[in-house]
């Protein structure tokens, strides 16, 4: 994907063109996600509602009054993005009212989190279908060591007898393939469809 | 990571979408894992216990050692060979039978049971490899062939001796066939008899 510079996005879109808008949304959806992701607490479907928000409320304000300088557009969509989940979460508390934990647990709503649990089925197919794939054992074992145990890199290449290069080969190969697994698998197209483009 | 340090970090994934997106499959790769631990699935416990697996392998094979041993060694009667070669004065114990070829024997020599030493009487090369086989007749059916030696030595130009662990025939005739290696001399036959 080519990027386009926030002046001439936020100039075009001023203008009326609504193909900057499309490239405005594609180039800053990733972004907004790994922002808002930290902020929602795996909430899957606020996630999804806080960066459509985001979106709406940067490209309304780029068709209508713009922002002071263009060049920080980036900035400028981060900064709303943080307000909005500043916002929700001071709703959710205003929202807040005190239940029974103990009914509540036993009974449990089945729609709820439905979109979470798909996520996090679909990371863990992923997840299996990369580990039956990797020829070493020592991968595998390498992948739970770095992202499960939180081991550093040195600690690792210690720990196992590996270079530095053996390690971050290894990496580098389950991440492009765990990557190429979920595109496989449509993660992108559906992220996107999300949007409601 | 400061606040600042983080609100750097987020600005520059929105900048560089290609660099957010390596991030968000991260963060799902580490979900991914996470799951797949949680759950009842075995991928890790390959991974994670070599160790374990190399051990199991091990008692797999030490297991099917011992059955073998057992084989071999828990059942005497079934480990010992049908037909072998005599080595030493150790197997001078146990009865003996001797074989020969008489012109106009109307009996054969009957085998005794346990461990029998057999003397081949004949006229021997000692300087020749014999073979030795072991057949049982039965009348109207082919031979069946129930063991060879190989590379036997007579233990004089007279005598050529084997082993045959009686305990392992049933009744039945049988025959002993013997060979001169390497040659196209007419083999010699000693019948005998085991009730």
């Amino acid at each position: 994907m080519d990027f386009v510079p926030g002046g001439e996005l936020s100039r075009r879109i001023r203008a009326g063109d609504v193909s900057a808008e499309g490239e405005l949304i594609r180039q800053f959806e990733p972004g907004l996600r790994v922002l808002l992701r930290r902020r929602t607490g795996g909430d899957h479907a606020l996630l999804q509602d806080l960066v459509q928000d985001t979106l709406l409320v940067v490209i309304q304000r780029l068709r209508g009054a713009g922002i002071d300088d263009p060049q920080k557009l980036a900035a400028f969509a981060a900064q709303t993005a943080r307000n909005l989940a500043i916002a929700s979460l001071r709703k959710a508390e205003r929202q807040r009212t005190d239940i029974d934990s103990d009914l509540t647990d036993r009974n449990p709503d089945p729609a709820q989190g439905v979109e979470e649990r798909a996520a996090d089925l679909e990371a863990a197919l992923a997840v299996r279908a990369l580990l039956r794939e990797l020829p070493q054992p020592r991968d595998r074992l390498m992948l739970k060591r770095f992202y499960l145990d939180d081991h550093d890199k040195d600690f690792i290449c210690k720990e196992m007898d590996l270079s530095e290069a053996a390690f971050n080969q290894a990496l580098s190969r389950a991440r492009r393939r765990f990557r190429q697994i979920l595109e496989e698998r449509g993660f992108s197209k559906r992220d996107l469809l999300s949007l409601g483009l | 990571m400061s606040q600042a340090e983080a609100e750097a970090f987020e600005e520059y994934c929105l900048a560089n979408p290609e660099f957010a997106k390596q991030v968000e499959f991260e963060q799902r790769l580490k979900l991914g894992l996470a799951q797949v631990a949680r759950g009842p699935t075995a991928e890790f416990v390959r991974s994670n216990q070599p160790v374990r697996w190399k051990i199991a392998a091990a008692a797999a094979v030490l297991l099917g050692l011992s059955a073998a041993f057992y084989a071999f060694h828990g059942n005497p009667a079934g480990s010992r060979p049908l037909l072998a070669a005599v080595s030493g004065d150790a197997q001078q114990a146990g009865s003996t039978m001797r074989l020969a070829l008489v012109r106009g024997a109307e009996t054969s020599p009957v085998l005794q049971g346990g461990l029998v030493r057999v003397e081949i009487v004949g006229l021997f090369d000692t300087g020749i490899h014999y073979s030795v086989t072991l057949d049982r007749l039965q009348p109207k059916k082919a031979i069946d062939t129930l063991a060879t030696l190989y590379g036997q030595h007579p233990s004089s130009p007279m005598t050529l001796e084997v082993l045959i662990d009686s305990d392992q025939l049933e009744a039945a005739t049988y025959s002993l066939r013997v060979r001169k290696q390497s040659s196209d001399e007419e083999a010699l036959d000693f019948n005998f008899v085991k009730y």
